[in-house]
């Protein structure tokens, strides 16, 4: 009789440690899964709000030219100014670049060596005009795009413009374009002379390839 | 001999009863068996609006991805986004517990390595907590 009451009572407890791991909540769980699809699509812009800003002539209206001059000399500084309207390509500020390519006539390279140029991202408005005052005023963001102009006359320029786009396309408001510029030591023969929106053909053009 | 054969009948009477326990207890937690039981699996709150955007490097690689439109009662819990791409491959994953939540919530990501903008065709996610 002893025997089984021994019996019983390591069976009893045994019992109770099961029936305890039994009762672990597992009622408060939040599960969830879900998707989002992207979908892609291109938007072609040619032509832009163009001009450049010119040291030598520091009120000289240059937005009408059918070019647009860069150079880095003293007291001859050259910059362009490029700002293209996105609002055609109906890209929500929710979407984004998956890759943009802005190109560039040159109709007049460097004569003795090739140029890195850099596109710094304009942080306001600018008026069509721009004296050079009023451009050297302006606050620019950080450059992300650069290109080389190389020494040959009349070629069309390739320039990967990815992250600035997406920005541009996350903040509308903010897409003041960029200022194109030679930031180099001058040398003999460093301007670069490229067609601008009012040229005849080969405007400048932004190809945007993104997702929405 | 009677006293053997009572004793016997008890310990089958106990232990048809500790089996119906063993039963019960191994249910696992992770078995997802829990259906069978009491629990309740629901969502933390209407996940209809939630939706990512990512930013991109110059070469068109994703450098981040965040995730909005999360309800504040799914603060503390650990979201999972998955960048997908053809065929429903994924491309990159990753994992992060949401913090306290104010009027909205938002969850960012980075480090997904090398995936191309481009090749990415959606965003699949998973919310869990308690």
């Amino acid at each position: 009789m002893r025997r089984l009451a021994i019996v019983v009572a390591v069976t009893l407890g045994l019992g109770c440690s099961a029936a305890f791991a039994a009762t672990l909540s597992v009622g408060t769980w939040h599960l969830w899964a879900g998707s989002q699809t992207l979908r892609k699509a291109q938007c072609t812009v040619t032509g832009a709000t163009d001009t450049y800003a010119d040291e030598s002539h520091p009120t000289t209206n240059n937005s009408a030219s059918t070019t647009l001059a860069e150079q880095p000399d003293a007291n001859k500084r050259q910059w362009i100014y490029l700002q293209f309207d996105l609002t055609a390509c109906n890209i929500p500020t929710s979407g984004g670049a998956d890759s943009a390519t802005l190109s560039l006539f040159e109709s007049s390279a460097p004569k003795n060596a090739s140029r890195t140029i850099t596109l710094a991202p304009v942080q306001s408005t600018w008026p069509a005009n721009l004296p050079f005052a009023t451009a050297l005023a302006l606050t620019y963001g950080t450059s992300t795009a650069s290109f080389a102009t190389g020494t040959t006359n009349s070629v069309a320029i390739p320039i990967t413009v990815t992250a600035d786009v997406d920005s541009f396309i996350k903040s509308p408001s903010t897409a003041f374009g960029w200022r194109i510029s030679d930031g180099s030591a001058p040398v003999t023969g460093d301007q670069a002379i490229f067609n601008s929106s009012e040229a005849a053909a080969n405007k400048p053009q932004l190809v945007i390839n993104y997702e929405k | 001999m009677k006293l053997l054969a009572n004793i016997l009948g008890l310990a089958l009477a106990v232990a048809a009863t500790f089996v119906a326990c063993g039963a019960a207890a191994s249910l696992a937690l992770g078995s997802q068996s829990l259906s069978a039981g009491s629990a309740a699996v629901t969502a933390c709150g209407g996940l209809n609006s939630l939706t990512a955007t990512r930013n991109v490097s110059n070469a068109g690689n994703v450098t981040q991805v965040n995730v909005g439109g999360i309800p504040t009662a799914c603060s503390g819990e650990t979201l999972s986004v998955t960048l997908v791409g053809a065929a429903n491959a994924s491309l990159g994953s990753g994992t992060a517990t949401l913090g306290s939540c104010g009027a909205t919530c938002s969850a960012t990501f980075s480090s997904f390595g090398t995936v191309s903008a481009a090749n990415v065709t959606g965003y699949s996610f998973g919310l869990a907590g308690s």
